[in-house]
């Protein structure tokens, strides 16, 4: 009877309709996000990316949660080295939060801190982000960006990734049922769409695929920032995970013994 | 020596009787299914919530300026301090779960019905502080949404006609939500009303073990009892209810960590993406939601136009689970033995209840609005209607025995 009446009550479900279409996704003009898969035990990477994050961002954003000695001994970046290479203020010691120079005076409108950046908006978000800026004259700072229209942050990585200009394209025509639209001889029907991001090859340091794994090992450290713990939380994991499997069974042996008693 | 400490104790206090009467010599039924184990899972629940509690509360600033700063030092520098920050918030989504199928438990077996009403009350009201609680304990970590939640919530009271303003500043202790409303917050929500849930607990277990615990078929094991007065289909709480809920315990471990370890944000519904920032006043978040334990309540909020109208709606939707024993004409208690009415009436209401949660997690459209709107009908007519449909129904014979 309960059966009958959960599985009755699941199928009703599928009646409702999806009611969440009208909202706009997070990437906003971009479309859907770029999934981004983080590697957190991938120490070059987050070496790479905490680098890159100390050379074009730490100028403007905090890290104002974090601790250095903490990020050094997460990266296995051996202290002397850290604050020889990575860390500006020599002054700062291993206990002393990432704050930036610009946070300390205390100014209206200062750049966002980026601690949690990949956490509250996801790290899919961000590593679309980083790559969607555009060149646009209209603006103040001569650029902007797909995913945040009207972005008030400079194109500060445009030198290393070149210019990249809005386009269109031909994209098909979809007909009511979803399908392509096709002419009498059978060929794709095609329209010009615009708002395409259009990179212009050789103008920057790095061709797409570097910027791209550039721009990941970056991401990659800020997701990591975002949560220090999380490989040692995913490592813990499997074994509580093992445990409970061990404990559910042994403990589903016992009370079958013990259920005989009054079976 | 053991045993003589223990009788020299017992003559002076009542520990060992009153061991054997709640525990080791408890009778509970001998056949009971699934949906009777989230009572032991709830008190499980609740002491990892006061256990894990307690240790955030050392390192938990409740200041304004503080609060916020200090979760991340929890997260970050405080050592395993990720763990018992996971275990509290993932204990929280759980706890509501686990709750919400044991109050469905009540409403499918009938564990209302005389004389367990002050049992099923005793319930409601733990269920009542469990809400206010839970808010309490959002807003504490102090980023946007805990802020603009609070904003929402308190302003709900503000709806009420001429003590509403007043009202309003009385429970922020300000004129709007400021350090003053998280330091009271974190009194209330760490010291007073965790009592009265304890509190509240005691009175619903020894409710319970006056009148006996129900069973899925709706029978009265106390009507056939042998010489000694222990009811025949039953079978004492230790070790064999014990026992039965071990494996229980386990998969609820096993979830429990697959959450925690792995899910711990479960998807923005249990730790809501926008509070990962800290609380602004002058920047409001796109998307108001709650998190999802409250969504039922707080669509009904919403599908009423006028915000007094939202205010009684959603407090009698509350209410209104309190009278259940006295809508309930039955002459049988269990889903298994009622007619076909019922029936239809309990999978319209968790059909009505689902919908309006998930209606409140999302933006509101037209057909959001109206959905709404049919299903907080729907869930007031499953109470409303209960005195008709459970009196006129034919329902099926009761055997004497589990």
């Amino acid at each position: 009877m309960i059966k009958s009446i959960l599985i009755i009550s699941i199928l009703s479900f599928s009646l409702v309709p999806s009611l969440n279409s009208a909202e706009g996704g997070p990437c906003k003009d971009y479309g859907d996000c770029d999934q981004f898969k983080p590697d957190l035990n991938n120490m070059a990477s987050l070496q790479r990316g905490v680098g890159t994050f100390m050379k074009y961002c730490y100028s403007c954003h905090s890290l104002k949660y974090s601790r250095w000695g903490r990020v050094a001994n997460d990266l296995q970046i051996p202290e002397d080295i850290f604050f020889e290479y990575l860390v500006p203020d020599k002054d700062a010691g291993p206990y002393d939060l990432m704050v930036a120079p610009i946070h300390e005076l205390e100014i209206d409108n200062a750049p966002p801190d980026l601690t949690l950046v990949a956490r509250k908006r996801t790290s899919s978000w961000v590593y679309t982000y980083l790559r969607a800026f555009y060149d646009d004259s209209s603006t103040t700072y001569g650029s902007n960006n797909l995913v945040y229209p009207g972005v008030n942050m400079p194109n500060i990585l445009a030198p290393i990734q070149g210019n990249q200009k809005l386009g269109c394209k031909e994209v098909p025509v979809l007909a009511k049922n979803g399908g392509e639209k096709r002419d009498e001889y059978g060929n794709t029907i095609t329209k010009e769409k615009c708002g395409y991001l259009k990179y212009q090859d050789g103008s920057g340091l790095l061709n797409v695929e570097e910027f791209d794994e550039f721009i990941y090992d970056l991401t990659n450290f800020l997701t990591y920032v975002g949560e220090p713990s999380r490989a040692e939380r995913e490592r813990m994991g499997v074994y509580a995970i093992i445990f409970f499997i061990i404990f559910t069974f042994l403990s589903a042996l016992l009370y079958r013994e013990y259920q005989k008693d009054y079976h | 020596m053991v045993t003589k400490v223990l009788n020299w104790i017992n003559y002076r206090l009542p520990i060992i009787n009153t061991f054997e009467r709640h525990l080791s010599k408890h009778p509970v039924p001998k056949k009971v299914n699934f949906w009777y184990l989230f009572g032991a899972l709830a008190s499980i629940v609740l002491i990892l919530q006061i256990v894990t509690g307690i240790w955030l509360m050392m390192p938990y600033s409740n200041t304004e300026e503080g609060a916020f700063a200090s979760i991340e030092y929890i997260m970050r520098d405080v050592d395993y301090g990720w763990i018992i920050r996971y275990m509290h918030t993932t204990g929280a989504s759980m706890f509501f779960a686990i709750v919400y199928l044991h109050m469905f438990r009540g409403l499918l077996y009938g564990s209302y019905k005389k004389p367990k009403e002050l049992v099923w009350i005793f319930g409601c009201t733990i269920y009542l502080v469990m809400m206010a609680e839970g808010f309490l304990g959002y807003v504490l970590p102090y980023g946007q949404m805990s802020y603009w939640g609070a904003q929402v919530i308190i302003s709900l009271f503000g709806a009420i006609p001429y003590i509403g303003e007043s009202l309003e500043v009385w429970i922020r202790g300000d004129y709007y939500i400021s350090g003053i409303t998280i330091s009271r917050f974190f009194a209330l929500h760490v010291v007073a009303l965790p009592l009265i849930l304890i509190a509240l607990v005691f009175l619903h277990l020894v409710a319970l073990h006056e009148v006996g615990a129900g069973n899925p078929e709706g029978v009265d094991i106390e009507e056939y009892i042998d010489d000694d007065g222990v009811p025949l289909d039953s079978v004492p709480f230790f070790p064999y209810k014990v026992l039965s809920a071990m494996p229980a315990i386990g998969v609820f471990g096993l979830v429990f960590c697959v959450i925690m370890f792995f899910f711990p944000e479960g998807g923005g519904y249990f730790l809501e993406l926008a509070n990962f920032e800290e609380a602004n006043p002058l920047v409001t978040p796109e998307h108001i939601a709650p998190v999802w334990y409250y969504s039922p309540f707080y669509t009904m909020l919403r599908a009423v136009p006028d915000p007094l109208g939202g205010l009684i709606v959603m407090a009698a939707a509350v209410a209104i689970l309190f009278v259940v024993p006295w809508l309930d004409r039955s002459n049988v208690a269990s889903i298994r033995y009622k007619g076909i009415l019922s029936k239809i009436a309990i999978v319209l209401f968790i059909v009505s209840f689902v919908t309006l949660g998930y209606l409140g997690t999302v933006t509101v459209t037209e057909t959001g609005k109206i959905m709404s709107v049919i299903c907080t009908l729907m869930y007031f007519a499953f109470f409303l209607l209960m005195p008709i449909y459970s009196s006129i129904e034919k329902t099926y014979e009761v055997p004497d025995r589990l």
